[in-house]
């Protein structure tokens, strides 16, 4: 990790995070070294570039979009808070959400992580994943050894089975629907961010 | 395994007579049974008559030859010749007869697991050979269980052991696998020690270290078991995989410690050097067999790689190939099971890959054919055994055994539990805990492994195996029944039976890519970071080596898909019997028979399937009737060494792909020329021949008259204005050439462009069909095409 040592200090709104996002202080401090670390030119914020730079993450079909998907649209920098709060769609699920008060949907819940996993999908965010947009994450994963027509084939096959409502398009609901059976908590969590 | 009961269970009595016809034949093959080794006894006591007749005979030249000469004897009685292929064969007739007579009592079924049964059954038939006054065969030999019975049903487990979960939980399951069996063989041996100890149990000749050996026998949890029980009571996945991976794993432990302290019982004391070099010995044996089961693994997936003109062997590489990784691992005092999962888990991807269809289906039904059998078999042997053996009855010993075995269990997935718990993102709540401890079941392995203790160095064989025998009718009679029950009870979450869609797998790949992105940006080498190097090595060099031709370079998702889609076009026509299908007709009644019969919304019947429109499932109808029909007329002529590779075969997914696709583009252009009525073309214009010859290629060479309606036109002329747009959409893409492939490429995400996309493409070709289609229909098929086709 970096050089610099950071401690509690240099993390800015650090208690309101811990409330907001349930990270423990140790967790966020993990957290705002490795945002210091991506962060080569030192200038408080993140922009893709940094991103991109990690290489796994470019060698990933999908990175172009799960680095956008930190970025809102129309922004280009990304502070330390929202970085966090992108992450905390992460966290393992708690059985019990004794807190009350808080939004009424914390972000690491199941349908959070969905709405979050569907966003990445629905780049256009209208609210629905069209047959164009499902095109291209099946090609993106796929790469070129596929043929046009076989995606078009499984495109087809799984938007008549998620299309309930027969939009041709695949809205939220139905991208929770045809996941029912997944264990999105235990699939969508890293362990490290406990 | 679950058979299929369905057809007999109609009424009431109709219901039970053919029980009864079966229990009758059962009794009938006992009774032969009993008679024929009664038959070999009384002909194995002639030969040694004859031995001495010729004995004395030879010095003796006239009475060497005692030959009386009786009447050519038209029907003789040779049992010896054939005794023992013969004694097997029954066996294994009974076991299945009985395994058919269980699910034929329906009633009986639920309430008692086949496990149950079957041992009831061995009971019998051993009181039965026993009444008859012979000796009881000693069906449970050693040998026979580890080398014969055991063998298949780990294959099975191995070869369909579902992989994501069994890694997802990989450590959980080492735990109580590793930790949990040397907890308990320790707890049970040391306490059963301190019993032993106990003046009045008269038990004390019993010194420390067979009591640790009979402990590290009585503690593994058992698969047969397991399998035979969980198999009825359709647990969730996780749970199955849980206590099933864990029965699995623990073999590796048993080995070592059932080794170590059978070599040190005999000198009496084990010193640290020795326990340092168990330990050792255990990653050897344990990491030793993944190695051998991984290697052999490789063998069978690299050899099937060429098998492709030789279809009908194929099953028999991976059938080999796992046994004889069972038996080297055997052969070094490695972990045989351990290296029969290995070979089957590391075989099946590639393997698959490379096989035909019809061999997959071989290597699954034998598999289940075999484990089923063994599985009765054994259970049948326990009874069998438990009426022959020599017991000895020690209240104290045994009460002690079955106590501690529980407690121990009990008490070690408490402790485990909460150990692990610290590091799931799922935790075990104390229900996941009770099942766990419940379902911690022995079996047969138990009992072999008492078996093969020498019966000079250990005195006290008797009682283990007494203790050891009851433990097992113990946990399968009363743990075995009560499960059930238990599990509905307490609301335990069950399999649920679904069929993966495509959708699961699409967004589980996505999620998977999308965790790798969010672990790589946090920096934190986690689960699926190095699954996706294991992935991405695997893809780049692996696969490269082991699969044949271009199937190495097929994405997960589309095979995924292929799979899918034969599965459901082959259950269509199962279950499609019902519905009319366009017989033989000209093609011009065709057309106009089908059109309004297709509909372009697909009605929402079950969503257990997804829909497909009625003029897809036809067009998928027929062309897997044509498909039976060529193999029917095929099997005419059955010759084992002139069974040729299926030329249909493997192109068979593509074309079905092929297939869809043109119907399809059929639906969409339907929809948008919706009051159009399309004459059909004339049968046999190039198009229409290609189109045939691509489906069909030797129906071409038949006449039309021949019966065969499958065969027929029909197949092209409902698309004839459409297959040749398909085609060229075909060959374009084949040919890769993206200027004129506008159709449908991906643009930057502009919401609706999808939509338009095809109706930009669709357009120009609309208006040439409708004005193809008020013109002449015929001959201007031909000015669609630009280039010329494929010949």
């Amino acid at each position: 990790m970096g050089s610099r040592g950071s401690s509690m200090n240099n993390v800015p709104n650090a208690e309101e995070l811990m409330q907001e996002t349930g990270f423990s202080a140790a967790h966020l401090l993990r957290l705002h070294e490795r945002f210091e670390f991506l962060d080569r030119d030192n200038r408080g914020h993140l922009s893709p570039e940094d991103f991109e730079a990690v290489r796994e993450v470019a060698m990933n079909p999908i990175g172009g979009r799960i680095i956008c998907s930190f970025f809102p649209p129309g922004q280009e920098t990304l502070d330390f808070p929202s970085f966090v709060r992108i992450l905390a769609h992460f966290r393992p699920t708690e059985k019990h959400r004794a807190r009350d008060g808080a939004q009424s949907e914390p972000a690491n819940s199941r349908t959070g992580k969905l709405k979050f996993a569907f966003q990445l999908y629905d780049l256009d965010r209208d609210g629905k994943i069209s047959r164009a947009e499902l095109l291209q994450v099946l090609r993106a994963m796929m790469g070129i050894q596929v043929t046009e027509e076989q995606l078009q084939s499984i495109a087809e096959r799984a938007i008549q089975e998620a299309d309930l409502d027969k939009d041709d398009a695949i809205s939220f609901d139905e991208f929770r629907k045809s996941l029912e059976k997944v264990n999105i908590e235990h699939k969508m969590s890293i362990r490290f961010l406990e | 395994m679950p058979l299929r009961t369905g057809s007999r269970s109609s009424t009431g009595f109709g219901r039970s007579l053919p029980g009864l016809g079966l229990l009758l034949l059962t009794v009938f093959v006992l009774l032969e049974c009993s008679v024929l080794s009664v038959g070999a006894s009384s002909s194995s006591d002639t030969r040694p008559h004859k031995k001495d007749n010729n004995s004395v005979g030879v010095g003796n030249h006239n009475i060497t030859v005692h030959h009386i000469k009786k009447a050519f004897p038209v029907l003789s009685f040779q049992y010896d010749y054939i005794k023992i292929p013969f004694e097997i064969s029954l066996w294994v007739l009974l076991a299945s007869l009985m395994k058919l007579g269980f699910h034929l009592i329906p009633r009986l079924s639920n309430i008692v697991p086949e496990s149950c049964l079957l041992i009831v059954v061995g009971l019998l038939v051993g009181g039965l050979i026993r009444l008859a006054g012979e000796d009881v065969p000693p069906v449970l030999d050693s040998k026979l269980f580890f080398l014969c019975l055991l063998p298949p049903i780990i294959l099975d487990a191995g070869y369909f052991l579902p992989i994501r979960p069994f890694m997802e939980n990989l450590g959980t399951i080492l735990i109580f696998a590793v930790v949990g069996t040397l907890w308990n063989a320790f707890f049970i041996g040391g306490v059963l020690y301190g019993v032993c100890q106990i003046k009045a149990a008269g038990l004390d000749h019993i010194g420390l270290l067979p009591c640790l050996l009979f402990g590290s026998v009585i503690s593994a949890v058992d698969p047969v078991a397991v399998l035979a029980v969980f198999e009825e009571i359709h647990i969730n996945e996780l749970l199955h995989i849980l206590v099933f991976g864990e029965s699995l794993l623990n073999d590796a432990v048993t080995v070592v410690l059932y080794h170590l302290f059978e070599e040190f019982s005999m000198v009496g004391t084990v010193t640290v050097l020795d326990g340092l070099l168990a330990v050792i010995s255990f990653l050897v044996v344990a990491l030793g067999g993944i190695f051998v089961g991984a290697m052999y693994g490789f063998l069978a997936a690299f050899t099937s790689r060429f098998t492709s003109h030789t279809r009908v062997i194929e099953p028999l590489f991976v059938f080999v190939y796992s046994y004889m990784a069972y038996l080297s691992a055997e052969l070094f005092h490695l972990s045989g099971i351990m290296a029969l999962i290995a070979c089957g888990a590391v075989t099946r991807p590639y393997v698959e890959a490379n096989i035909s269809h019809k061999s997959h289906t071989t290597i699954k039904y034998f598999l289940k054919m075999w484990s089923s059998v063994s599985e009765t078999l054994i259970f049948i042997f326990l009874g069998v055994a438990t009426v022959d053996g020599n017991h000895s009855w020690n209240w104290t010993f045994v009460t002690a055994t079955v106590i501690l075995c529980l407690v121990a269990r009990v008490i070690g997935v408490i402790a485990l539990t909460s150990v692990i718990n610290k590091f799931r993102i799922v935790k075990l709540t104390t229900k996941d805990q009770f099942i766990i401890a419940y379902g911690g079941l022995r079996g047969a392995i138990a009992f072999s492994l008492g078996f093969l203790l020498d019966k000079d160095h250990f005195a006290m064989r008797e009682i283990f195996l007494t203790a050891i025998i009851t433990v097992i009718f113990f946990t399968v009679f009363v743990q075995g029944m009560t499960i059930k029950p238990l599990v509905e009870l307490l609301a335990v979450k069950k399999k649920q039976e679904a069929k993966r869609s495509i959708n699961e797998e699409i967004h589980t790949q996505f999620l998977d890519h999308l965790l790798t992105g969010i672990e790589d940006i946090c920096g934190h080498y986690g689960h699926h970071h190095w699954k996706d190097k294991l992935n991405r090595f695997n893809k780049k060099y692996v696969k490269k080596c082991l699969i044949a031709g271009e199937r190495s370079k097929e994405p997960q998702l589309i095979a995924f898909y292929h799979k899918m889609e034969m599965k459901q076009a082959i259950e269509l026509v199962a279950s499609g019997g019902g519905a009319k299908l366009p017989s033989a007709v000209p093609s011009t009644v065709s057309m106009q028979n089908i059109q309004p019969k297709k509909t372009p919304a697909p009605k929402p019947l079950d969503r257990a399937l997804p829909q497909l429109p009625k003029g897809r499932e036809e067009e998928i109808r027929k062309i897997l009737r044509s498909n039976l029909q060529r193999t029917r007329q095929r099997l005419r002529s059955y010759n084992r060494h002139t069974l040729v590779a299926d030329p249909y075969e493997d192109g068979f997914s593509d074309l079905l792909l092929k297939k869809q696709k043109m119907i399809e583009l059929e639906k969409k252009i339907k929809e948008m020329t919706n009051h159009l009525t399309v004459p059909a073309a004339p049968p046999d214009s190039p198009t229409m021949r290609r189109a045939r010859l691509a489906s069909d290629p030797q129906a071409y060479n038949m006449k039309p008259t021949d019966g065969v309606p499958a065969i027929k036109v029909d197949l092209a002329s409902p698309q004839s204005p459409d297959s040749v747009n398909m085609f060229d959409e075909f060959k374009r893409a084949d040919q890769q050439i993206p200027g004129e492939d506008q159709g449908l490429i991906m643009r930057p995400p502009a919401g609706s462009s999808g939509p338009n996309a095809h109706h930009k493409e669709d357009e120009p070709r609309d208006q040439q069909k409708l004005m193809r289609c008020l013109s002449d229909p015929g001959p201007s098929a031909d000015e669609e095409e630009g280039e010329p086709f494929l010949p």
